[in-house]
């Protein structure tokens, strides 16, 4: 399965508020991300967008609606749309989650989780392999952030997703913010979990802030990276090596020098953890 | 029923109505009363995604109503007509309809009508791009094949016709107008919504060149469109209405 070569460094998610600044400014980042579902348009403006970052940069498509884990379906229409898009991008990177979105013909337009189950393990890889195959190029799945848990769940999401790799032959995009949260909302030491991983089938690191509700970490994109965060982060440059790192921010944008900032922070803790890999 | 789908549609229908919680938090970990406040983070989720579509799509109605009511508008539409894409870009095709039927917007009859200017306007901003064009093709077409030319219109163009000033109140909640905000209410006006480049542009239509342009759109010939709008409107100007139509692009090619 042939796809362009990884962009080694930090990205930025490239937002609409944002075009004009870093088309003018043009800011020295390894590769722009973007959601896919904005994107499955015939022309106009954003499409536009999307083309002149394609020209500068690396474009990263991450998608959050294909909803691989449906029971009842997997949305071929939905999936025909990306490939049309993957097709006029030719992106470097392409993702979506280890979630449900759809049940009986609605949308709930959520990342929802999956319980961690054999049935749950054996239907995304035969989900993952079709869009592989319709794509004709290498998937990367992100682990989820999530505020309840299945009790019927037979291993943990970073051993599932390690199956789903090996099975399929698809990479991680391991979302770090996404993995303390759940260390948080659910109890277990996520330093331990990311030492459980393996490296060579990581494709992506996502960061990104979360917001506190009651007892709960929600995964809103729309704060500063914390510093347990960072820590994982180093440890993950520490135990994989560099790996194409995003910054993800989606709620509450900030001015972009805030998000270059953190993509800084984030190229210097791979540098400074690189001496020492 | 296999396992997962048995979950997901428990799941679904805890989302949507909090009364069938109990039988999910059996499926989950923790605690009964942890698990209904978790659910309640899912479900407003859910409708601030709709949210988030529906002021994209309806930013006019949405400063007219303000964000509170328009995010209660977001919830009972979704509750009515839930999303079916994981494509939040087609989400909202008929919130006119809900606008016309809902309880607390049908004393306002315009918001439907508006709506149905600014789903137009929506999808125009994301149609196709006008394919390149040389209008001479139209003059080599010879004159005895001149009533039978087919007009191809630019990607997203429409005629939205109203009963209320809707291009008035569509202009005037544009960012950065700084013009006059009255509204002379007793105005019907039909509006051509069409792509000006990546720009979105709604203007006001009138009456003949809007029954010309539906003819057109439904692919009457020149003849056909020309002598329907004529006898409707005797006063209809076809030489003007093409010459705009041919410099601003508005017409992107001509079969016969």
């Amino acid at each position: 399965m042939s796809a362009p070569v990884s962009p080694v460094g930090t990205g930025i998610g490239l937002r609409q508020p944002h075009y004009r600044e870093v088309f003018e400014r043009r800011p020295a980042l390894a590769f722009l991300e973007v959601h896919s579902e904005n994107f499955f348009l015939e022309g106009g403006a954003s499409m536009h967008a999307l083309e002149r970052a394609r020209a500068a940069y690396p474009i990263s498509l991450h998608g959050v609606g294909l909803s691989l884990g449906s029971a009842d379906r997997l949305a071929e229409e939905h999936l025909a749309r990306l490939k049309r898009l993957v097709d006029r991008v030719e992106p470097a990177l392409v993702s979506e989650h280890l979630c449900w979105g759809a049940v009986g013909g609605v949308h709930f337009n959520d990342l929802l989780p999956l319980p961690h189950t054999g049935e749950a393990l054996a239907l995304l890889a035969d989900r993952v392999d079709h869009v592989q195959g319709v794509l004709k190029r290498r998937l990367l799945v992100e682990n989820l952030s999530a505020y309840v848990q299945c009790r019927d769940s037979e291993m943990t999401e970073t051993a599932f997703l390690a199956e789903l790799a090996r099975r399929t032959g698809c990479g991680l995009l391991l979302d770090l913010n996404n993995l303390y949260v759940n260390a948080i909302n659910f109890g277990f030491d996520a330093s331990e979990q990311l030492d459980a991983l393996d490296g060579a089938s990581i494709g992506q690191i996502h960061l990104a802030g979360h917001s506190v509700v009651d007892d709960c970490l929600v995964d809103t994109h729309g704060a500063v990276v914390c510093d347990p965060v960072w820590q994982l982060y180093a440890q993950a440059c520490r135990r994989f090596g560099p790996k194409p790192t995003l910054i993800e921010w989606d709620t509450d944008l900030p001015a972009l020098d805030v998000l270059l900032q953190q993509a800084a922070q984030a190229s210097d803790i791979a540098d400074r953890e690189a001496v020492h890999a | 029923m296999p396992d997962l789908l048995d979950f997901q549609v428990d799941f679904g229908a805890a989302l949507r109505d909090r009364a069938q919680t109990p039988a999910l938090a059996r499926r989950l970990a923790g605690d009964p009363g942890v698990v209904d406040g978790r659910m309640a983070i899912y479900r407003a989720n859910s409708v601030a995604a709709a949210d988030k579509a529906l002021s994209a799509a309806y930013p006019v109605i949405r400063q007219v109503v303000g964000a509170e009511f328009f995010h209660g508008l977001a919830r009972e539409y979704q509750r009515g007509t839930p999303s079916t894409s994981g494509d939040l870009t087609v989400f909202g095709a008929s919130f006119d309809d809900f606008l016309a039927a809902f309880e607390h917007t049908r004393p306002m009859p315009y918001l439907p009508e508006l709506a149905r200017l600014e789903w137009a306007a929506h999808v125009a901003y994301g149609a196709a791009d006008a394919p390149d064009w040389d209008v001479a093709a139209l003059a080599a077409i010879p004159p005895e094949r001149q009533d039978a030319i087919r007009f191809q219109w630019s990607p997203g163009l429409a005629v939205v016709r109203s009963t209320f000033p809707v291009v008035r109140i569509w202009t005037i909640h544009q960012p950065g107008f700084d013009g006059e905000f009255e509204v002379d209410w007793s105005q019907a006006e039909t509006a051509l919504v069409a792509r000006d480049g990546f720009a979105v542009t709604v203007t006001g239509c009138p009456p003949a060149e809007a029954c010309f342009i539906e003819a057109s759109l439904r692919g009457a010939t020149l003849a056909a469109a020309a002598s329907d709008t004529l006898e409707r409107h005797p006063d209809f100007d076809l030489g003007a209405l093409l010459a705009r139509a041919l410099a601003t692009r508005l017409v992107c090619g001509a079969t016969t």
